[in-house]
């Protein structure tokens, strides 16, 4: 089957929640003349986790990374249509992109702690924001998100130690922890796991599960059995276009769309 | 990029997938050759030739394991999704029911052991005509759920639970005529029970050929059909 980038679509599935967290509603977004979203219509619901796949250069990371302006550093990506968290749009003049950061966190593919101590890692965004007023503010912060990431136990004994000295799982966990140090409402991964080992990806899986029960979570993964595994909902992307979004068990079970068909069963990526 | 019909971008896989099809095929045939094996030797009396459709049963028990076995591996191996997930989980009930099928053929043959082993008063050979019609029956029922399997071919799959509609029509009027053989004559009712067991058998084989039919609904549209009722799994069929 042919699917061509002009080709005008539909997206199979329900793309809306009742009870949204963020919504986008028609997101374009070019690099220059070269369009890489096209039309895109979906929302993110409270305390779900939903996972967008799609082969490599399909646009999940593009749209991604419009929920929190990141692709605002891209001087050649203009992106259009309208993207709102709790009902406020994010490319209004009004809003504090920085602020906007702090609610909509990002974990990366690759860890990539602050050349500092455990501690400061967690405690620069909590002070850099004024979420504490005393000293003992600040350690309790830094102590319930490392919690919260599953890396307290860990750490405990080394918060002086520099971050970029413990394991990439750990390192990965330390970048969740300073995600959620800030309080946020949102929490975007673009391949979390991808540089982890199974037990690794494992610990980062279970946080997942249990991070969900706070924030809305949207991930961006390759591999269809992670996406399984930690996902309510999945999007299937091809080509910059939103082509099936359900149920992560429908989706995996029988979907509707033979893009989706084939991709997840391997007939092409 | 690959695109969708030149096949896995794991060529090994198709292989798998592949080799399963057609232990399954290979089992299909396996089942309706025992029936058949057993209706023959029942019809020429052959006791030994019954002990050997009996022998021959573990064939099939053995090609039902190796299925098994190749489907655990799969799953371990390619965690497969989809219709490729919704084929290996039917094909592990698929083999499941033929290796049912094949022990309901297994009965048929003990008949022949039952019925001629000592030879003191077996039955006429008209009182197991319907065994042998019914036999006929539930084995086109079975090869047709096969050919289905192998084309995955809905319209066939509803032709097959249609014949189960018959079948049930064809039991009630066999007990019907084997009442009339015990009322002709007494000396009858020794194999009547012995009869309407096998004619049980045959059901069941029959109800095996209406199961793998559902199956083939389940890969083909991922909607589970085994409770449901005849009539609707056809209307769902025909949308």
């Amino acid at each position: 089957m042919s699917f061509k980038e002009n080709q005008e679509y539909q997206t199979v599935g329900n793309a809306f929640s009742d009870d949204p967290m963020i919504t986008c509603r028609n997101v374009d977004v070019f690099y220059a003349d070269k369009q890489a979203i096209f039309d895109v219509s979906l929302d993110i619901a409270k305390n779900e986790v939903l996972a967008m796949i799609g082969p490599s250069g399909c646009g999940k990371s593009t749209f991604l990374r419009c929920l929190n302006r990141m692709n605002d550093t891209i001087d050649i990506c203009r992106v259009s249509g309208e993207i709102t968290l709790h009902n406020e749009n994010i490319h209004s003049r009004e809003t504090d992109v920085v602020y906007l950061r702090a609610r909509v966190g990002m974990v990366f593919q690759k860890p990539n702690p602050f050349p500092k101590s455990v501690y400061e890692n967690v405690a620069y965004g909590p002070r850099l924001h004024g979420l504490a007023e005393t000293k003992s503010d600040l350690n309790e912060i830094v102590e319930s998100s490392l919690r919260r990431a599953g890396l307290w136990k860990e750490v405990k004994d080394r918060l002086e130690q520099a971050g970029t000295g413990l394991s990439g799982g750990q390192q990965q966990r330390l970048c969740i922890a300073r995600a959620i140090a800030i309080q946020p409402e949102v929490i975007l991964m673009d391949e979390p796991c991808s540089a982890l080992d199974p037990i690794a990806t494992s610990v980062i899986e279970e946080l997942i599960d249990e991070l969900k029960q706070q924030y809305s979570i949207c991930i961006v993964t390759h591999s269809m059995q992670q996406a399984a595994r930690v996902s309510q909902r999945t999007a299937y992307f091809h080509l910059g276009k939103l082509i099936e979004i359900g149920l992560t068990d429908d989706i995996f079970t029988h979907p509707v769309h033979e893009l989706t068909e084939g991709y997840i069963t391997g007939r092409f990526g | 990029m690959k695109i969708q019909g030149e096949g896995h971008i794991f060529k090994r896989f198709d292989q798998e997938m592949s080799h399963l099809h057609s232990v399954v095929l290979d089992m299909g045939k396996l089942a309706v050759q025992q029936l058949a094996d057993a209706n023959g030797t029942l019809e020429k009396a052959d006791v030994d030739a019954a002990h050997q459709v009996i022998t021959n049963d573990a064939r099939l028990n053995a090609l039902d394991i190796q299925a098994d076995n190749e489907i655990t591996n799969i799953i371990a191996r390619r965690q497969p999704m989809a219709k490729d997930l919704r084929e290996i989980i039917a094909v592990g009930k698929i083999v499941a029911d033929l290796e049912r099928a094949g022990d309901e053929a297994r009965k048929i043959a003990g008949l022949t052991i039952r019925f001629f082993k000592t030879s003191e008063n077996p039955p006429r050979q008209e009182i197991l005509e319907d065994i042998y019609a019914l036999s006929d029956f539930v084995m086109e029922m079975l090869t047709m759920s096969m050919k289905s399997f192998d084309d995955l071919d809905l319209a066939l799959a509803g032709n097959v639970l249609n014949d189960s509609l018959k079948l049930d029509n064809k039991l009630q009027s066999t007990i019907r005529r084997l009442s009339t053989f015990i009322m002709e004559d007494a000396r009858n009712v020794g194999h009547f029970v012995d009869i309407v067991l096998g004619i049980r058998a045959l059901e069941r084989f029959g109800g095996h050929a209406k199961n793998i039919a559902g199956h083939i609904v389940f890969i083909k549209s991922g909607e589970d059909v085994r409770h449901a009722g005849l009539e609707d799994i056809l209307a769902r069929i025909q949308a």
